[in-house]
């Protein structure tokens, strides 16, 4: 001891001292971030400069008008534009402060750490439980009677086991909407992703459906960092922490969710979050 | 008001439109279904009377006998086609729709099929004969009669292949890419799965064709009153379609029956085969989206 700790109060003293015990206090908790991302597909500038980060365990809401740059910017984070023709990209996507495209990175690991869940619901042609298992297969991460443990235990995470555990063997396609994209959601979520991207995930299903997987998603952090794309306003309030307003390719603003809706720094954000723009 | 049930000049004109465009539907629907019932109602009412059982366990005696060898001739020149130009036409078709997409090599090869699609039969056969048979010496043989046939329906099971890998959803591929399946992964597990109806329907639809081919055979395959053997080169293979062909032109009864035996044959070989393409069908579609 050099000097005697002069502290006002007990938590000053002590919140240091824990905060060295962290094991985890030198891991980013910036799970998914970007550093001046520019994208342009041929001579069509797409994105421009966008510098965004999403924490460990948070939902993050991507609103803006069509057009405005934001399901290409989360097709960006898994490497899901890499083969458009004409591809080109400045900047960085970082997952756990490494880069995507770093010589060391496997393009399909990437894949399986950051998932995605799509606008329609596209279950596979096959049974409804070797849906959920399709990519544990493919990544050899179970087989076996192993696959029949993983696909309950991912239905009844979705909350779609009692609904379909008759009927394992039988065609998605019978299911309603909602519950196809459940279970999408539980394909997604079987290959154990780090990150899950969410494109419009809702807007093809009734609002029901939709309430159920909004209560769903809720429920997975702070195990997963969602990025979702909306244009529902009323479900980016109430299901993410932060709100990304994108506008013509750029981001314009990055707030709290709150402080985004309730006071927008930008005139662009106010006027779409008050729907004076489409 | 008034003019409620005023019926507008405009309005006429649209419903007569579409009643004559349905006229001509039902139309072009008749001209199809007409003779291909005429087709098969008549190799029926022919054969059927005269039919004997042991047609199908006799052999040939040329204008008379069985028809055993080309019965068993046609269905090996059938399976070997489906080994042969299903290997080549299926991966063609998998290169062109999957690899080949933008490139030039394929617009190279689409060319290529489509020459190849335009070839007359005969034309084909007679290059048969003239490279193979007289060229390498290998005679009238079930080996030059498959290659030639092959390359003739080489295209249509390509051209098949792609349009049903074409026709597969945007939707699946993108969900197998963000699963982290490679490209290989998912086409064996989720692409072809779900173009495999097209690519079966096709291939045997490709199979029908051969079956029922004959110029091409005339030049290779040659003829002969007996079974085919086991060997691919020298020795010539009996046919359905020679039998349909050549006893039609002799001046007998006899003669005729064997011919329109041989008819019927092939026309319940081409039934059957469109009967196991909708069967095979009906059950890998048990899991698609159409078949709810």
């Amino acid at each position: 001891m050099d000097e005697p700790i002069r502290a006002q109060t007990t938590s000053e003293a002590i919140d240091p001292v824990l905060a060295r015990l962290d094991p985890d206090r030198d891991r980013p908790t910036d799970v998914m971030a970007t550093d001046a991302l520019s994208l342009s597909f041929a001579s069509t500038t797409v994105l421009r400069d966008v510098t965004m980060r999403a924490r460990q365990g948070t939902i993050t809401a991507l609103i803006g008008p069509t057009g405005s740059g934001k399901s290409t910017f989360l097709r960006t984070l898994n490497r899901m534009n890499d083969k458009v023709p004409g591809f080109t990209h400045s900047g960085d996507v970082t997952l756990y402060g490494e880069s995507i495209w770093g010589p060391r990175q496997d393009l399909l690991t990437i894949r399986r750490r950051v998932g995605m869940l799509f606008q329609r619901p596209n279950p596979f042609p096959m049974s409804i439980r070797d849906n959920v298992v399709a990519g544990v297969r493919a990544h050899g991460i179970a087989r076996g009677e192993q696959l029949d443990v993983v696909a309950e235990m991912r239905l009844r995470e979705v909350g779609l086991w009692d609904a379909v555990k008759d009927r394992l063997k039988e065609s998605p396609y019978r299911l309603s909407g909602g519950q196809q994209q459940l279970l999408c959601l539980a394909r997604a979520l079987a290959v154990g992703p780090e990150v899950l991207l969410l494109d419009e995930p809702t807007s093809a299903l009734d609002p029901l459906s939709t309430d159920a997987v909004e209560r769903l998603l809720r429920t997975m952090t702070p195990a997963l960092t969602l990025i979702v794309v909306t244009h529902n306003l009323g479900q980016a309030r109430r299901l993410s922490d932060s709100t990304m307003f994108f506008f013509d390719g750029r981001l314009v603003e990055h707030e709290a969710t709150e402080t985004l809706f309730a006071n927008p720094r930008e005139a662009d954000t106010g006027r779409y979050v008050n729907g004076l723009m489409g | 008001m008034a003019q409620v049930n005023q019926t507008y000049a405009s309005t006429r004109r649209r419903r007569a439109a579409a009643v004559s465009f349905r006229v001509g539907t039902l139309l072009a629907l008749a001209l199809v279904v007409g003779p291909a019932l005429w087709l098969v109602l008549g190799v029926v009412v022919r054969a059927v009377p005269h039919w004997r059982w042991n047609v199908l366990t006799t052999l040939s005696q040329g204008t008379s006998g069985g028809l055993a060898n080309a019965v068993v001739g046609t269905l090996v020149l059938m399976a070997g086609v489906a080994v042969i130009a299903g290997t080549i036409g299926v991966l063609t078709g998998i290169h062109l729709a999957e690899l080949a997409t933008s490139s030039r090599s394929g617009a190279l090869a689409r060319g290529a099929i489509d020459i190849l699609a335009g070839f007359p039969s005969i034309v084909l056969g007679y290059v048969g004969y003239i490279a193979l048979c007289v060229g390498l010496r290998w005679g009238f043989s079930l080996l030059a009669a498959l290659l030639i046939l092959s390359l003739m329906v080489v295209p249509y099971i390509a051209k098949s292949t792609e349009s049903a890998l074409r026709q597969v959803p945007t939707n699946y591929r993108e969900g197998a890419e963000a699963l982290g399946m490679s490209s290989g992964y998912a086409l064996r597990r989720v692409v072809l799965r779900s173009a495999l109806p097209g690519i079966v329907t096709g291939l045997l639809i490709a199979l029908s064709v051969a079956g029922g081919e004959t110029a091409p055979l005339l030049y290779t395959a040659g003829a002969t009153n007996n079974l085919p053997t086991f060997s691919l080169l020298h020795q010539p293979v009996a046919y359905l379609t020679y039998y349909v062909w050549t006893d039609y032109n002799q001046p007998s009864d006899a003669a005729h029956y064997v011919s329109y035996d041989a008819a019927l044959i092939l026309v319940v070989l081409v039934l059957a085969m469109l009967a196991i393409a909708r069967i095979i069908v009906a059950r890998t579609q048990r899991h698609s989206e159409t078949s709810r």
